[in-house]
């Protein structure tokens, strides 16, 4: 916690951060770089800012100026950043300690935690369990007790998914609330500035540091930011809450479905109203494909500038084209290649009437669909996962699957639309966490942090730190 | 046999703003290499595009001056390729929709007059600039992300001549327009020509090829010209025309092959999902409308009709942004009009031409050329004198200084005048007596004396009627 915290010793609460860190690396693997921190403390100690002091962690597709920035893959391995992205310059401000960059499914390709250019992020509740991605190494610093608070982002729900799995709040706000600027993109359209903490609280305070419009992102919101700590308000009564039943009826893992019953009743307990809300079953179908095809369609361009001609990575060739082909095949992995052939396939001319237009136009479809789902209710929920985290060994993941085409791609929603939408635990399975997605309209982070924190207050589920055995 | 040529013109243009299309570095020509960029010109990661509002305007400005159809919702596009010039692997421009769409000039050809249909206007970035040295190849990215718009003619032009006359109609107006300085040579306008041939009367397009990077508008004419040629002499042949991109050797005035096109290139262009389409609003767009900067031919009938200047001169003086504008500064310092026109066109543009500069007020300010040319007017120094002042303004001097310097005041004051012409009178009885007989040159020798006695100061004319008074009297 660190809503409204005193700090009295800057030094060793830093120290202590980068210690445990430091001892979890060889079981957890969520870091890529640990990072000096003399300077910032010496900064934070004169700092006023609101988080003066206070040790954070970046997803390593972060931008940091002078400090390596790999974006998790081969071919940025020694790319030094060149400049700030406007968060990080926003946190320094702030008065943050940055402590360390966590490892990412490459450039945010993935859910898993399995896909980084540095190996395997392990759950701190159980090594041999996935902490979900792509932010997986912020997720697990997170749960593991090194931070409370870290910075991600939220493409497809790298945010929300991983901060179910490892049983702490992942929040991904409103597109154009955070600016972009300095993140190193995997769709654009989709891109959201995402980050955890251990309370709602917390997630309410991170949001007034992080928000705000930067002249540098065009898409960034000109819209004042709230006082969202400070208007935080856990009362459930007067409240709508509607459940997407479409993810309900998908899921068939039974204590999955009683958790969040049990949480629901106790919403209603608490003076809440609760409606079940049924999307067109057909169209929430797509989310995935669609997904698949614009985000691989922009991530094919995005990183057409990771070349080897100017900076990271170079593979020498006889020709430019050489030089770029080795460059590319060396730099990037097989499920990086994989998205970016079926990203250049959608964008093909021939093509592209029959893929990424017409995913454009579902993607229209879902998000009039969804606005109106909304319309009726002050949030919308529903499991943020069907299952605790998988096992490692679990191949399935990532892959297209039918198996649970609607309950483990429905966050997607939330990038499709642009709205605010957050992971908060709400209880355990067999010692692992599982977490609630709460959705609310665009710029309503408000609304859905005050729900957020009165189910918080139901479910007893803060702060909450697993055992990492060393 | 000859055949019907078909032109269709391609033109990239600069636009004069302090800063890049999408970044907020400066915009430069000819700094060293490199020292002009930021992140988002090199395409680190990360990075996301600024759009620049100046050459938004610029862009609407142009359009206007070209009569298109303005399209007040401006979105950008990606164009996917990958190349060391281009730090993304892809350029923002405006595939899918324009900012300008159907409109037209007027060029004169032969004495008539003729509409060029123009297709389309957009606005993008343009690419780094490189320098193949043997195996080595430097780059230099502060071209990269510079403004341009590309605009496209119909092909409506049917000769070299009209294509000449159209390049140099679209430099007047953009020049004119301040949207860009036009420097072929320097590569802030750059022409691609598409021609084909075809028999008369056939009504569809034969083989086109594309000459590029053409660098002044007499090379415009001369490729065309030779290209016609060239494929005249395929088709009588019997052959066919190879669809191509050539360019213009200056040597051998011939087009040269530089690459076959096979198919198209699949450039991928998408929508560019970090600009967000962005609106006009009325209040922006009609500001433009009502700032539209003046053509050259606005500026020259205005010289025409309002100060009274003949047609040529006129023509001379709006042939060029940077000596109208010069001329107006001048004038506008109180300057007499016609005085100045002749000046210009006379002195300012001989030297202009030696040293191959029209920054003008660079070398002599307006201020200064119009002490000059008020001092000639009200007989403080003669014109002879004024060129001698000029000569020495050019290398910085200040008109009033150099003429107080060299003590050049002439003398006006008819009391000194009748002290010096008395004086040479009674020195010279000879030539008095000479005059009396009927020998006009002795006035002349007279007038040279009274100036060598006054070491040239006195007032020419002045003296020479004081003269002729007073040897009446004698």
């Amino acid at each position: 916690m660190f809503a409204n915290r005193k700090t009295e010793n800057i030094e060793k609460e830093v120290m202590d951060a980068l210690q445990s860190a430091r001892r979890q690396q060889p079981y957890l693997n969520a870091v890529v770089s640990f990072l000096d921190v003399e300077d910032a403390i010496e900064a934070a100690k004169s700092s006023s800012g609101k988080l003066a002091g206070l040790p954070i962690v970046l997803k390593d597709n972060v931008l940091t100026k002078g400090i390596r920035t790999t974006g998790s893959v081969a071919i940025l391995d020694n790319y030094i950043g060149a400049y700030d992205a406007t968060i990080t310059t926003k946190l320094k401000e702030a008065g943050v300690v940055i402590i360390a960059k966590s490892a990412l499914d490459g450039l945010g390709m993935g859910g898993t935690g399995t896909n980084s250019h540095t190996g395997l992020v392990h759950n701190p509740y159980d090594l041999n369990r996935m902490a979900g991605g792509s932010s997986s190494g912020s997720a697990a610093l997170v749960a593991s007790g090194a931070v409370s608070f870290a910075i991600g982002s939220d493409t497809g729900d790298s945010v929300r998914k991983p901060a179910s799995f490892v049983g702490i709040v992942g929040v991904k706000p409103t597109y154009g609330r955070i600016s972009r600027y300095g993140i190193i993109p995997y769709a654009s359209s989709l891109d959201h500035v995402g980050y955890f903490t251990r309370s709602v609280e917390d997630a309410a305070l991170a949001l007034e540091v992080l928000a705000g419009r930067d002249d540098k992102d065009m898409t960034s919101s000109f819209r004042e930011v709230e006082s969202y700590l400070s208007n935080l308000n856990g009362d459930l009564s007067g409240k709508t809450i509607g459940i997407l039943g479409n993810v309900i009826d998908s899921i068939k893992n039974k204590e999955t479905l009683e958790i969040f019953d049990h949480l629901i009743e106790k919403c209603v307990t608490a003076g809440a109203k609760v409606k079940v809300i049924t999307m067109d079953h057909k169209l929430l179908q797509t989310c995935l494909p669609v997904y698949y095809i614009i985000a691989n369609s922009e991530a094919t361009a995005n990183h057409s500038n990771l070349d080897g001609v100017r900076f990271g990575m170079q593979e020498w060739g006889d020709s430019l084209e050489e030089l770029m082909t080795n460059s590319r095949t060396k730099g990037f992995n097989f499920l990086l290649q994989k998205r970016f052939v079926i990203g250049s396939y959608s964008l093909a001319d021939e093509n592209q009437d029959l893929l990424l237009r017409k995913a454009q136009k579902v993607r229209r479809l879902l998000v009039e669909e969804f606005k109106n789902t909304l319309a009726e209710v002050d949030v919308l929920v529903a499991p943020a996962s069907s299952d605790v985290a998988p096992l490692l060994t679990d191949k399935s993941a990532d892959q297209l699957s039918a198996r649970y085409l609607i309950a483990e791609n429905y966050m997607v929603l939330g990038n499709f639309s642009g709205y605010p939408s957050m992971t908060i635990p709400m209880g355990k399975i067999n010692g692992l966490p599982i977490g609630i997605n709460i959705t609310a309209k665009p710029f309503e982070e408000q609304v859905m942090f005050d729900v957020a924190l009165g189910m918080e207050h139901l479910t007893g589920c803060k702060n909450m730190v697993a055992e990492v055995i060393v | 046999m000859s055949f019907e040529v078909i032109i269709g013109i391609e033109i990239h243009c600069e636009l004069k703003t302090k800063t890049k299309m999408f970044s907020g570095a400066p915009v430069s020509f000819g700094l060293p290499a490199n020292t002009c960029v930021n992140e988002i010109d090199l395409g680190h990661p990360g990075t996301l595009p600024s759009l620049n509002k100046r050459a938004v305007e610029l862009a609407i400005t142009a359009c206007e001056l070209l009569n298109c159809k303005v399209d007040r919702l401006i979105r950008f596009d990606r164009k996917n390729y990958y190349y060391s010039d281009l730090p993304k692997g892809f350029q923002i421009t405006q595939q899918f929709h324009p900012i300008g769409k159907d409109g037209y000039v007027d060029i004169e050809v032969d004495g008539g007059s003729k509409r060029i249909r123009i297709n389309r206007l957009h606005m993008e970035e343009d690419t780094a600039k490189q320098f193949h040295h043997g195996d080595v190849t430097w780059i230099d990215f502060n071209r990269a992300s510079t403004p341009l718009v590309e605009i496209v003619s119909e092909p409506d032009i049917r000769s070299g001549k009209e294509a000449a006359s159209f390049v140099e109609k679209m430099k007047s107006l953009l020049e004119f327009g301040d949207i860009s300085d036009v420097r072929m040579e320097e590569g802030s306008l750059r022409c691609d020509v598409n021609i084909s041939l075809r028999p008369y009367g056939y009504e569809g397009f034969g083989t086109k090829v594309e000459i590029k990077n053409l660098n002044s508008v007499n090379n415009v004419q001369r490729a065309i010209e030779a290209e016609i040629i060239r494929q005249s002499e395929v088709y009588l042949q019997g052959e066919s025309v190879v669809q191509s991109t050539r360019r213009y050797d200056e040597a051998s005035r011939k087009t040269v092959l530089m690459r076959k096109k096979e198919g198209t290139v699949d450039y991928k262009y998408f929508p560019e999902p970090n600009i967000p389409p962005i609106r006009i609003s009325d209040e922006f767009y009609q500001r433009i409308k009502d700032n539209l900067p003046k053509t050259a031919e606005q500026r020259k009938s205005s010289y025409i009709n309002d100060l009274n200047l003949s047609e040529a001169d006129a023509s001379i003086l709006t042939s060029g942004k940077d000596l109208a504008d010069y001329f107006e500064a001048i004038v506008h310092c109180g300057a007499p009009v016609k005085n100045t026109a002749n000046w210009l066109i006379s002195e300012v543009l001989s030297v202009a031409n030696l040293r191959n500069d029209r920054k003008f007020s660079d070398w002599i300010s307006p201020s200064d050329m119009a002490d000059l040319l008020i001092m000639i007017k009200e007989g403080k120094i003669s014109g002879k004198q004024a060129k001698e002042v000029f000569a020495d303004m050019v290398n910085g001097g200040k008109p009033k200084d150099i003429v107080a310097k060299k003590g050049m005041v002439q003398v006006s004051d008819e009391g000194q005048l009748f002290t010096w012409v008395t004086e040479i009178l009674n020195q010279n009885t000879q030539s008095v007596e000479d005059y009396k007989n009927g020998k006009d040159r002795a006035l002349g020798f007279l007038v040279g004396q009274v100036m060598k006695l006054s070491k040239g100061k006195a007032n020419p004319a002045m003296t020479s009627e004081m003269l002729v008074k007073e040897l009446s009297k004698r």
